[in-house]
């Protein structure tokens, strides 16, 4: 009998370690995969209380795309996983970095080509140009389906931020997929979208400004929202 | 009122002995371990007037993000309040929320038969 109740006195660990997704408690952490080390003394209040929750709370398993490596971006490792296919990742880093060499090689082809007033202005590193052409991809206000009186109204809607990020690549990547030119390849046809969308210009940042003006067209059921 | 009142009460309404019973058990006189669901209070449209303004830039601008966007960081701020608002007010309002009341009855249930 003490056998079996010895086993309320241990503390709790799981039996069987947790692999990749799953359902985890809210209490487990993200995996920090930095190696950099900063010292005690540069740490605020609430950096000092995080290091010393990590030293005793469990910690969820680490996604092989977990990276301490300089090069790895957040937005660009979900723009990858979005356009990936049927567990595809090679493929999909595959166009992805080609269409960053591609945007790369157009930026510096512009800029030796432009007279030397103007070529302060071109940008050429496809980090930066990614992250700003996605953020003129993104829609400010979104649309949801409300039911008043038996009939449906779509009424103009606050979005969350990361819908706002998925909306954008969702529409960058079916954009690109189905309303191109069939036999030019992926990496171009991105990289052609994304440098419009820098100037806000091409298809995607089209299809924002539709949605903007559809939610200001149904401006008068705005209050017909009850959150 | 105390629980031997309650007992006597529901055995009178229960008894036949003045004329047909007042009440039939269909279903056991107990509590269950479990507290019904609460209806979200249905509140209203937040941060239309900040919409209303945006509108109406974009109407003046032809849509350009650019030209409106000091109307666009004001609305940021409103769906940010309300969304920091929200998330403070959920549990705070004294009573237990219905899935934590659920959680501790069924740690913690009143027996209904002796184990």
């Amino acid at each position: 009998m003490a056998a079996s109740v010895r086993y309320l006195l241990k503390p709790w660990t799981p039996s069987v370690c947790f692999v990749r997704w799953s359902r985890y408690n809210p209490y487990y952490l993200d995996p920090d995969p930095s190696k950099v080390a900063v010292p005690e003394s540069e740490l605020s209040l609430e950096e000092k209380e995080l290091q010393e929750l990590k030293t005793v709370s469990p910690i969820k398993a680490a996604l092989s795309s977990d990276t301490s490596s300089a090069f790895s971006d957040p937005l660009i490792s979900k723009f990858i996983n979005m356009m990936m296919q049927d567990g595809n990742k090679i493929l999909a880093r595959g166009i992805m970095t080609q269409t960053l060499e591609n945007i790369k090689r157009r930026q510096v082809e512009k800029y030796h080509k432009s007279p030397a007033a103007k070529r302060e202005e071109v940008v050429c590193n496809p980090y930066a140009i990614f992250h700003q052409a996605l953020e003129n991809c993104k829609p400010i206000i979104g649309l949801a389906s409300v039911q008043k009186g038996g009939k449906f109204y779509q009424v103009p809607v606050p979005l969350t931020d990361n819908r706002r990020r998925f909306l954008a690549m969702k529409w960058l990547i079916t954009e690109c997929r189905d309303n191109k030119h069939r036999r030019t390849h992926m990496y171009e046809k991105l990289s052609q979208e994304l440098l419009a969308a820098l100037t806000n210009e091409g298809s995607v940042v089209k299809r924002k400004h539709d949605l903007h003006k559809m939610a200001e067209a149904n401006r008068a059921y705005a209050h017909y929202r009850w959150w | 009122m105390s629980g031997s009142a309650i007992q006597e009460k529901v055995a009178r309404l229960l008894s036949r002995q003045n004329g047909k019973p007042a009440m039939k058990a269909v279903k056991p006189l107990a509590l269950k371990n479990e507290v019904a669901n609460r209806k979200p209070k249905k509140g209203e449209a937040t941060c239309v007037t900040e919409m209303t303004f945006l509108m109406a830039c974009w109407k003046q601008n032809d849509f350009n993000n650019a030209l409106c966007s000091k109307e666009v960081s004001s609305f940021y701020t409103c769906i940010e309040k309300v969304q920091t608002k929200a998330k403070g007010q959920q549990g705070t309002q004294g009573r237990l929320l219905p899935k934590e009341a659920n959680t501790l009855l069924k740690r913690f249930p009143n027996l209904a038969s002796e184990i």
